[in-house]
């Protein structure tokens, strides 16, 4: 499972779905003030609808952006933001976040070996990324993480392994995967 | 692809235990049945609580009232007092509704836990309370009725009837995205009023007609008992506040405006409905200005687009009203509506985060607004210290803040000696 999935995410990073730019964290700082009143300015969410992007891969924030920007993904506020962003913003704000570090630890009386086996080929066990484009799941509202499963079943939100996996699950077994998630505890650090 | 084929059975055991009984709790609550459910408490003092309170001398209110720490309350969004006053109930955009205490009437809540924890909820935003003491929870697609909820909350497993079953207040499909926190009240008819927001900044062409029948971008009304749906409210954006006028039982509601036009365009509403199926303009207009997406679609037939009575700073993010029904404050608020501004999330230079009244005439239009209530957002950084989302009131006609931000509830009371 794994080696697939990283052959994959190889391909798609060949075939330029990240715009691979240098990005500046100092510059990406100032873009961050468009985000942090939903992410905050390390990266961790302040609303419960909003993703925590701190110590996120930037392969990922950047191919994320750009799909809001070209529209592959939409959503009612990130659309609107990310359309107002060029390429090197874009890219200069994913290396503010990605310039973080983000680290989890299961609740206590969790064990590693519980965690759904579907997921943490990318995702972890504790739910921070081993995979570029795959983002950290630690500490996700439960509701966001369900939400992105449910619109990942409908088709709403496209991506190669996650519609497939998405589209075998229902709604409890949503559930029980996002909850796992969502009761790991995150830390988000700014590096020094 | 099975989820079997994913995670060995040992595993589906662990993982997938609770679920499983979600919905086995929800038939036995139905039938009056225990559960293993235990509460979750919110320690009400502490750390947490006294940076909370370090935030107090920031907000300022007109001479007279004053500001304090009523309860430490997680993520809490719509509330809903009890019909006797022991207890308010708090959404979420979560999963957990929060029953709030104040025991000793010391005005300091004094325990806080989940409420019905056997109940798996989903963006559980709105609570509302009929006269006759049944709690309703509007969730993102499914609506509950807990009876006697204000004698019940004590014990893990009240009695719940289901008023709109899970995926049946809007199609599945329409639920993924944002603009799905809920708000209901009981209206003076009886009926349940359920605000719809529709999912988008603006909605695709191809979806208005199909939204329109069904209410999302709108208020719809049933019977307490789910039957009886209509569309009540029409050309709405995303309304995450309603309440009825006690002098003339009209219906009033905010409306949260398109992002994207700039910073000062369009501006928030505030809206006066004066009988059924009236339509607010959207999405062809905002407040007075065009929406670009539909300049060339056609307008629904025979339709007068009614005008917000009120337009509030763009993108400040009107969301939850009240009138104000009760006597400890001084004359002038008596009989109009206090609303929450959640605050912008995008705008250049940060607006809202405040608490506005807007008085009435004896017409009943809207005669003035005001700030009533700010400082939770820093001028200086423009950083949130907490952001209000919706106002409700004791009996001793004191004011309660919910402010999701700071994980908190504010309470504005006039000084006594002072009232009266």
């Amino acid at each position: 499972m794994r080696l697939a999935t990283l052959t994959i995410l190889g391909g798609l990073m060949l075939a330029g779905i990240t715009p691979a730019m240098a990005g500046d964290p100092v510059e990406g700082q100032k873009v961050a003030r468009m985000c942090q009143t939903c992410h905050g300015i390390d990266g961790l969410a302040r609303i419960p609808l909003a993703p925590n992007i701190g110590g996120e891969p930037k392969d990922y924030l950047e191919a994320q952006l750009m799909a809001f920007k070209t529209g592959a993904r939409e959503h009612e506020m990130m659309t609107v933001v990310a359309a107002s962003l060029s390429a090197q913003q874009i890219s200069d704000v994913a290396a503010w976040y990605a310039s973080h570090t983000a680290s989890a630890e299961l609740a206590d009386g969790v064990s590693a070996e519980d965690a759904p086996s579907a997921c943490v080929s990318c995702h972890g066990a504790d739910g921070i990324s081993v995979a570029l484009n795959a983002p950290n799941l630690a500490g996700e509202a439960t509701t966001y993480i369900v939400t992105q499963l449910k619109a990942f079943r409908l088709g709403q939100r496209k991506h190669e392994i996650m519609s497939e996996i998405a589209a075998g699950l229902s709604d409890e077994e949503i559930r029980a995967v996002s909850d796992w998630y969502a009761n790991v505890h995150l830390t988000i650090v700014k590096e020094e | 692809m099975t989820i079997k084929a994913l995670i060995p059975s040992v595993v589906l055991g662990a993982v997938f235990a609770v679920p499983a009984f979600a919905q086995e709790n929800m038939d036995k609550l139905s039938k009056m049945q225990r559960t293993d459910a235990t509460f979750t408490y919110v320690e009400q003092s502490g750390e947490r609580a006294d940076a909370l309170k370090a935030i107090v001398p920031h907000i300022k209110v007109p001479d007279g009232f004053e500001v304090s720490l009523y309860a430490v309350v997680p993520d809490a969004r719509s509330m809903a007092v009890a019909p006797q006053g022991t207890v308010t109930f708090v959404g979420t955009r979560k999963d957990k509704v929060w029953s709030v205490v104040d025991r000793d009437r010391d005005r300091i809540a004094d325990e806080v836990k989940d409420f019905a924890p056997s109940v798996t909820f989903d963006i559980p935003n709105g609570p509302c309370f009929s006269p006759d003491g049944f709690l309703f929870i509007a969730e993102r697609n499914r609506v509950l009725t807990f009876p006697a909820a204000e004698f019940f909350f004590e014990g893990p497993d009240p009695a719940v009837g289901e008023v709109v079953a899970q995926g049946k207040l809007i199609p599945a499909e329409e639920e993924s995205f944002n603009h799905t926190a809920r708000v209901c009240r009981v209206g003076p008819d009886g009926k349940l009023y359920i605000s719809l927001g529709q999912p988008h900044n603006v909605q695709p062409v191809e979806k208005h007609e199909m939204y329109d029948k069904i209410g999302i971008g709108g208020i719809i009304r049933m019977n307490t008992d789910g039957s009886g749906r209509e569309v009540y409210t029409r050309g709405i954006r995303n309304s995450v506040g309603h309440d009825f006028n006690p002098a003339n039982g009209e219906l009033w509601f905010t409306d949260n405006q398109v992002d994207g036009m700039g910073d000062d365009i369009p501006p928030g509403e505030l809206n006066r409905q004066t009988s059924a199926g009236q339509h607010f303009g959207f999405p062809w207009t905002n407040g007075g200005v065009d929406i670009p997406a539909y300049k060339e679609v056609a307008r629904p037939e025979g339709v007068e687009f009614v005008e917000p009575q009120v337009n509030m700073d763009a993108h400040a993010a009107d969301l939850g009203m009240r009138f104000y029904t009760k006597g400890s404050f001084p004359e002038k608020y008596h009989g109009g509506i206090f609303s929450a501004q959640h605050g912008s999330w995008n705008r250049t230079t940060p607006v809202g985060a405040r608490v506005m009244f807007t008085t009435l005439d004896e017409e009943g239009n809207a005669a003035g607004t005001e700030v009533f209530a700010d400082g939770w957002l820093n001028g200086e950084t423009g950083e949130y210290r907490g952001r209000p989302m919706d106002i409700a009131f004791l009996p001793d006609g004191s004011m309660l803040v919910s402010d999701d931000f700071a994980g908190a509830i504010w309470r504005i009371s006039y000084k006594s000696g002072m009232s009266q």
